[in-house]
């Protein structure tokens, strides 16, 4: 095995960082790389089968700077795009960095299937409770009342529940993260990419530009155990419903089912490419 | 040099066949309509009397004609007949098979003076085998031997007595009116879908990814039929956009994938197609279109989508568009279309519509030698490879910087011209009759048949080779053949023939030669051009 530390190494790109300065994005991308380092160091992972998709934001700029190979995709077709690499190749590690505008307002049926489908794929929605890269209008996980430069009297909706949204929607892992806990972070991807099926994690980030009030809820966090009772997931995802109200946020593995197939492990066609660990393009 | 050759839609053009109860030696061609309502089965009427009409030697063609509705209502089929290629409808009907009263209330007025009318009135007693019977009546009407009908019977119907004896009492209700003795064609029938299955399994795709729309549809249930045998998968996700990024992903981690839609869908896509041209994520598109805009007219048939094929999709990035005119050429440009994708890492649409789609064509026309798709690039898995949205660096990373934003542009214009010189090595055009003769016809995709079955019948013009038209069918509508100005320059008469009411082509072609067709029959009643009225229309035309 070789060491985690030499393999991040090998990660990063020679791109210049474009996030402002302190941007939680920075954090984020360091639990990204620890996990897939983590991973391929354990020997159960090659760097070469992870392949991911961006939608379009500040999120998506992680594209350029983790050096696996990928698809710098569309504003919130994400899961699509991820589907579609788990469909050609169900043997790749198949990993989605998306935005809380992208998955949860551009891409929102998208998010629902997934869930249905239950593909052996991984979804990391860095959610700040804006569209920051176009200058800071609501999201539909935005509270009411943010007041921006296109809802100037303040956003109107009620912010939607994505933790709740996708526990409803039959999703098998659900975990939420703190973008400043680096460490838990990395721990929470590693266990999401491990987890055979349609892995979603909500990860609370700020945003230092706009939507600051949405910001700075570090002290409503507090750690769970992993938890697999979907009854006690519901409950978990109730805690917290992202209109700055009281509450507390539950910061770990919400959810995770056992033993439910994947899409891949249902359809023949598949499950022939993951017997053989091909994909399509060797299957002869 | 250019390629240039002459086609000929059959591979027996000249026979000559004698027929009927009078001895005289004719050109033959019967013009039967099948109407119901929906559900009664008329498609299995034409079915059965096709098959049994090409086992004779006979083509055939059967348009089916349905309002978007799954039970009642008023469907018909048009079932051509020949002993020579034909590919259209006429105006004028030689026998009516009604399953019900209201399709001769419909149709008698189409009915030629000494028109044949097969009522269900005489089979009341039938039940569900009421058009078993009508088909072995139109058996015994066409001159056709009992036993060939009983084994199609049997064949279509699991062997079932009931359908057999129903077969039977139809075929004995009839006196002959016509007599088809066993001509030596070996001819097949198939419909533009399974031409562009066809062509899809001969490239060895590995994915279709489709959302349900008529007329697209056809495809996905073909290639979903038999998808384990064949070793393919076909997926049905939530919506067309994203079908079309699950099938960028798919394609970009090595699997040989298509996706198909009509206009709607299409328009939902376009975003995605866009993406294809900025990352060269090979990607083959089916776009079968029916009348727009909108909904527009779902379950029949247009042209009007050849702009959008052309054209849809923000920024400037090359593709390549093909329209088949028959389910031969479909098998063809399906795989051509998947070859020029991979090699090209572009974007091929392969254009039909619900009249190529839908309709039963029967050709004695072997498709040609199957190109080889090999996926040589390297994937994910294989190494790190990286495609993106944004205008990027060699190693597939977002840049802004203006030189490389140049390049960018420069290098998919470079692609464009190496695709345009590979596509000379196909059949961009085809040029069909009297490569001398002065009137040229210029059209595309499904109405080819419908004009060479008009020029036949003008002076045999396409049969002979000898006659006073030409027929100009384009294929490669992007890239666009160089030698259609040449081709127009040397006619002095040029009609285009299109099924929408702008000329779509007709402008296209302008903004490539500068040359302005003045003479120009569009149909678009979204029905299909009778080609004994076109016939007409283009002798009209001075």
């Amino acid at each position: 095995m070789t060491n985690p530390t030499e393999i991040k190494q090998k990660l990063n790109t020679k791109e210049e960082n474009t996030w402002c300065p302190g941007c939680p994005n920075f954090f984020i991308l360091e639990s990204a790389k620890q996990a897939i380092a983590n991973l391929i160091a354990s020997g159960k992972y090659k760097h070469e089968d992870f392949s991911m998709t961006t939608g379009i934001g500040c999120h998506a700029k992680i594209y350029d700077y983790i050096n696996i190979s990928g698809i710098y995709g569309l504003h919130g077709r994400v899961l699509p795009t991820c589907l579609g690499m788990t469909l050609g190749n169900p043997n790749l590690t198949v990993l989605g960095f998306a935005g809380d505008g992208d998955t949860y307002a551009e891409g929102m049926g998208h998010f629902i299937h997934a869930c249905r489908y239950n593909a052996d794929m991984t979804l990391f929605v860095h959610d700040n409770q804006s569209f920051s890269l176009t200058t800071g209008q609501a999201t539909p996980t935005s509270q009411q009342g943010f007041k921006t430069k296109a809802e100037p009297l303040g956003e109107m909706n009620r912010p939607i529940n994505p933790v709740k949204l996708a526990l409803v929607s039959g999703a098998t892992f659900v975990a939420r993260a703190d973008a400043k806990n680096i460490k838990q972070t990395a721990e929470i991807m590693k266990k999401a990419i491990m987890h055979k099926g349609f892995s979603f994690v909500e990860i609370i980030q700020d945003c230092l530009i706009f939507n600051i009030k949405a910001n700075s809820t570090d002290e409503k966090m507090y750690a769970i155990e992993d938890n697999n009772d979907k009854s006690k997931a519901e409950k978990l995802a109730e805690e917290w419903d992202y209109n700055l109200r009281e509450g507390k946020i539950p910061i770990g593995v919400i959810y995770q089912a056992e033993g439910v197939l994947t899409l891949g492990e249902e359809w023949p066609q598949l499950k022939g490419l993951l017997d053989k660990g091909v994909g399509w393009k060797n299957k002869r | 040099m250019p390629r240039r050759e002459i086609f000929l839609a059959s591979q027996n053009p000249k026979q000559t066949i004698r027929f009927c109860d009078t001895n005289e030696v004719l050109e033959m061609r019967i013009n039967i309509l099948i109407g119901g309502k929906a559900g009664q089965g008329i498609n299995k009427v034409s079915e059965i009397v096709s098959s049994v009409l090409v086992k004779q030697g006979y083509f055939t063609f059967n348009y089916r004609d349905y309002p978007s509705l799954i039970r009642g209502g008023h469907n018909f089929n048009v079932l051509s007949a020949s002993d020579n290629r034909v590919g259209s409808i006429e105006s004028k009907l030689d026998v009516i098979v009604a399953l019900n009263e209201k399709t001769v209330e419909l149709h008698k007025d189409e009915l030629k003076k000494d028109g044949v009318i097969v009522s269900f009135e005489e089979f009341k007693d039938l039940g569900r085998n009421l058009n078993i019977a009508l088909s072995g009546a139109l058996i015994k009407i066409l001159g056709i031997d009992k036993e060939i009908l009983v084994e199609e019977v049997k064949k279509a119907l699991k062997n079932s007595e009931e359908a057999v004896q129903a077969a039977e009492k139809g075929y004995e209700s009839e006196e002959s009116k016509f007599n088809l003795e066993k001509l030596d064609n070996k001819i097949k029938i198939m419909t533009g879908s399974r031409g562009v299955s066809q062509g899809a399994l001969d490239s060895g795709i590995d994915l279709y990814i489709a959302y349900p729309m008529t007329p697209a549809t056809g495809v996905m249930h073909d290639l979903a039929s038999n998808q384990v045998e064949n070793n393919l998968m076909v997926f049905q996700p939530e919506n067309e956009i994203a079908v079309v990024n699950a099938g960028l992903g798919a394609s970009f981690v090595g699997a040989k994938t298509m996706v198909g839609t009509s206009g709607g869908g299409y328009d939902l896509m376009t975003e995605g197609l866009s993406l294809q041209g900025i990352s060269e994520i090979p990607l083959v598109v089916y776009l079968a279109s029916r009348p727009g805009p909108g909904t527009g007219v779902p379950t029949y048939s247009t042209q009007c989508d050849l702009d959008v094929a052309l054209r849809g999709g923000h920024g400037e990035f090359p593709r390549i568009v093909i329209a088949p005119g028959d389910p031969i050429e479909c098998i063809e440009n399906t795989n051509e279309a998947f070859y020029l994708s991979e090699k090209f890492g572009a974007l091929s649409i392969v254009l039909s519509d619900k009249h190529l789609a839908e309709s039963e064509f029967s050709s004695d026309r072997k498709p040609n030698k199957t190109i080889p798709v090999n996926v040589k690039r390297k994937t994910p898995g294989e190494g790190i490879v990286k495609a993106s949205s944004y205008e990027h660096d060699e190693e597939g990373n977002t840049t802004e910087d203006a030189e490389l934003a140049k390049k960018g542009a420069d290098n998919r214009i470079e692609k464009y011209n190496k695709i345009k010189e590979e596509c000379k090595k196909f059949q961009m055009i085809k040029i069909y009759g009297n490569p001398k003769a002065k009137n040229l016809i210029i059209g595309w995709g499904s109405t080819k048949t419908v004009i060479l079955d008009a020029l036949d019948a003008i002076d045999e013009s396409i049969k002979s080779g000898k006659g006073d038209y030409k027929f100009l069918q384009v294929l490669y509508m992007k890239p666009m053949s160089d030698e259609i100005q040449g081709e127009i320059d040397r006619a002095d008469k040029v009609i285009l023939v299109e099924n929408n009411s702008t000329g779509q082509l007709g402008h296209y072609i302008r903004e490539k030669t500068g040359i302005k067709i003045e003479n120009r029959l569009l149909y678009y009643d979204s029905r299909p051009i009778k080609s004994d009225l076109l016939k007409e229309e283009i002798l009209n035309i001075k």
